[in-house]
């Protein structure tokens, strides 16, 4: 079924595309909606229980043990990375003094707003949804990890152990919960704490501010996604600087943006090609012309001899 | 003048809509279901002492944090106010309702913050509402800016607990709830007749004592309470609190109290040896200790199936039809043992096959047929037997006329 939304956005491209006017749409993917949504992950709320990781297992069909499994603490000893069958982990760091408790930071795909992976994916397998998330189609994928390697987060990972259908795994914010049925994501609905809220970004960052506001002493004075990698879906809250966190300190710009600035800059009317031509072409005339001033001097010199010979 | 005149008439046009807008709004703002909220807006009267933005809409009101209400809490509670136990069940799924000792923690509070520790609102006449009547259950239904229940009791459990042990198990608090349909648990919420926390008791107990021949008694607690099925109170009757809770100390280890109803008066038409012996006694075992072995189609049956009320404990006379009274009119589906009688068989009586209605002992084929014999030794019953552990557990063997499917649900016949 079309929307008025869809409609209007449609009829907007053909416009803008009969004007011949460039737009944003290319390679950048849709416009995104002002209401999409994104999840706000306050790290001091969070108590390390591990059901989200849980949930998560549960939701995405991967493999996991029983429930009271995850009340294992010993985990926390290393400080793990999504992978394949775990699309969501959560790290302990120690507590900044005796007057705070320990951090648990959740690690998971943030959603990027300008996503790397998205743009990198040659067969958009990966897909910014106009509503938030970064979907995933694994009957697209062709399996060239571009997007593992795009990621400024190190977020995708591969499923190597799988020889004939191996798929690229990452959180998909429940991509069929959130975007057919309107529940939030699996993680979310079990977090006991609700450390996790689901909602629209822009009250979301409402809400991030107003509890740093409220609690300056609680917070560090920044909500880590709202700028990073051009913003991301998911925000953070947390006490401490987040490069503690080892959470990346990115540039507020994508870096999907940087490159794409210079592949559509080359390739802007068609000019870089166009000019690589003349190039070759000027290269060719001139390597011709000193052909032909070869051929004329080796004439002269044949001439020199035969009068020589003469 | 007629400029002036048009201007009165038209500010008065203008603000006779705005007037009766802002009753509508009055009228239907959505806080009035809110538990002590009735004089919206707030205090100086405006939007903007609880809204952020100008317009807020029901999908997203964008609500400052209430900071708990900057800590409005008035009048002095006694801990004695309070309720003793408040079983929290609004949120039971994945886990049985928790049991909170409110009583034990207002004392504990008592000697700190006091009731603001966790109560966090007061109505001015000093009233305090329950968790549920400003947190929703639904998360949909609340504010982002406000916890739902599930956070709000979390949050308050887990702010204590964390600081305190470190410790964030769910068990602490929770239980698994049991699979729908598995005999229900030890029921908690029974000791003295109150609900109570769960209490954690020794599986075993063991007694010396002065019989020079069998000195060594045996209880095994968990038996009684996980598998027998009894209540604390049918043992604890008439423990006082104070068995447990000695003034300001901890509660004594659960063993040993003198004052529980004495074995005897369940077990007093035993034997002596029924408890006492000279070494530790091994958990109860049906199969031992009465020769019926419960595996495989009795297992999951609670005791009261077949034993009733256990303080009116009835022995089965061992005859199957005691219990299983629709077998005599055909309604007992034969298939639940893996073997699917045929037409010809299906008009037997049972005691046709089952000679002296003797269910323990397998009947052969070879007890009716001389050529036949079900199921090893016969090619044809080989094949049915083939198809019983290779098969999808049900296919038709034509030449011995037998269906045969691998059990189903055992246990409920």
């Amino acid at each position: 079924m079309v929307t008025r939304r869809d409609f209007i956005k449609c009829a907007g491209g053909a416009v803008a595309a009969l004007g011949g006017v460039e737009t944003a749409l290319a390679s950048t993917g849709p416009h995104l909606d002002p209401d999409r949504v994104g999840v706000l992950c306050d790290f001091t709320l969070c108590i390390g229980c591990r059901r989200c990781e849980f949930a998560c297992a549960e939701e995405a069909g991967l493999p996991h043990g029983e429930l009271r499994a995850y009340d294992d603490t010993g985990v926390f000893a290393a400080t793990r990375r999504p992978d394949a069958e775990s699309l969501t982990v959560i790290n302990r760091y120690p507590a900044l003094s005796a007057d705070h408790k320990p951090l648990d930071v959740k690690v998971n795909c943030l959603h990027c707003e300008h996503p790397a992976c998205v743009s990198a994916c040659p067969v958009t397998a990966l897909q910014k949804n106009a509503l938030g998330p970064v979907t995933y189609d694994p009957w697209r994928c062709i399996g060239c990890r571009y997007c593992m390697v795009a990621c400024p987060f190190q977020i995708p990972a591969y499923e190597y152990h799988d020889a004939t259908a191996p798929r690229v795994m990452k959180c998909t914010l429940c991509q069929d919960r959130t975007l057919e049925q309107g529940r939030p994501p699996a993680c979310v609905e079990i977090c006991p704490q609700e450390a996790l809220l689901y909602g629209s970004r822009a009250s979301l960052l409402r809400v991030a501010k107003a509890r740093i506001e409220a609690h300056p002493d609680r917070y560090v004075d920044h909500v880590y996604g709202e700028t990073e990698a051009g913003g991301t879906s998911w925000l953070y809250l947390a006490d401490r600087d987040f490069h503690q966190l080892d959470l990346p300190e990115v540039a507020s710009t994508s870096p999907a943006e940087v490159t794409e600035s210079i592949q559509h800059g080359i390739f802007k009317g068609f000019s870089g090609p166009l000019m690589l031509a003349a190039l070759v072409g000027v290269i060719l005339k001139s390597a011709g012309a000193c052909e032909k001033c070869e051929a004329e001097a080796a004439a002269r010199n044949e001439a020199g001899k035969e009068a020589d010979h003469e | 003048m007629p400029r002036y005149l048009a201007i009165i008439l038209g500010l008065t046009l203008l603000a006779a809509p705005a007037a009766a807008s802002d009753q509508a709004v009055k009228e239907a703002h959505p806080h009035d279901r809110l538990h002590g909220h009735s004089e919206v807006p707030g205090a100086k009267g405006q939007c903007a002492d609880c809204h952020l933005c100008a317009e807020p809409t029901a999908e997203d009101p964008c609500m400052v944090s209430c900071a708990r209400h900057g800590g409005q809490f008035r009048g002095v509670h006694e801990v004695a106010e309070g309720p003793g136990v408040v079983v929290i069940d609004q949120l039971a799924a994945r886990y049985e309702p928790v049991v909170f000792a409110h009583e034990l923690h207002a004392s504990m509070a008592a000697m700190s913050g006091g009731c603001t520790n966790c109560h966090h609102y007061s109505e001015d006449s000093g009233a305090i509402p329950t968790c549920r009547q400003c947190h929703a259950a639904d998360r949909s239904e609340v504010d982002l800016s406000m916890p739902a229940l599930k956070g709000a009791y979390h949050r308050q459990c887990m702010n204590c607990h964390l600081d305190w042990s470190g410790d964030n198990s769910c068990d602490f608090c929770h239980r698994e709830a049991a699979e729908p349909g598995a005999p229900v648990a030890h029921d908690a919420t029974d000791i003295v007749g109150i609900p109570h926390p769960v209490i954690e008791a020794v599986a075993t107990y063991t007694y010396e004592t002065s019989h020079a021949d069998a000195p060594v008694v045996t209880f095994h607690h968990s038996d009684h309470v996980d598998v027998f099925g009894q209540q604390c109170v049918d043992c604890h009757r008439g423990d006082s609190c104070k068995s447990c809770h000695h003034g300001d100390q901890k509660p004594a280890e659960h063993a040993r109290l003198d004052h529980v109803t004495s074995c005897c008066a369940c077990h007093g038409e035993r034997d002596c040896n029924f408890c006492h012996g000279r070494e530790p006694m091994p958990r109860f075992d049906h199969a031992l200790s009465t020769g019926f072995d419960l595996a495989p189609y009795h297992a999951g049956r609670a005791c009261q199936d077949c034993h009733g009320d256990p303080r009116a404990f009835r022995y089965p006379s061992g005859d199957c039809a005691e219990c299983h009274i629709h077998w005599e009119d055909g309604g007992f589906d034969h298939g639940i043992t893996g073997l699917v009688l045929s037409a010809d068989h299906e008009e037997n009586d049972c005691s046709d096959c089952h000679v002296d209605l003797d269910f323990a002992r397998r009947p052969s084929c070879d007890d009716c047929h001389d050529d036949y014999r079900f199921p090893a030794e016969s090619p044809h019953c080989e094949i049915c037997l083939n198809l019983m552990n290779e098969g999808d557990g049900r296919a038709a063997a034509p030449s011995c006329g037998h269906e045969v499917r691998r059990p189903v649900n055992p246990g409920r016949p």
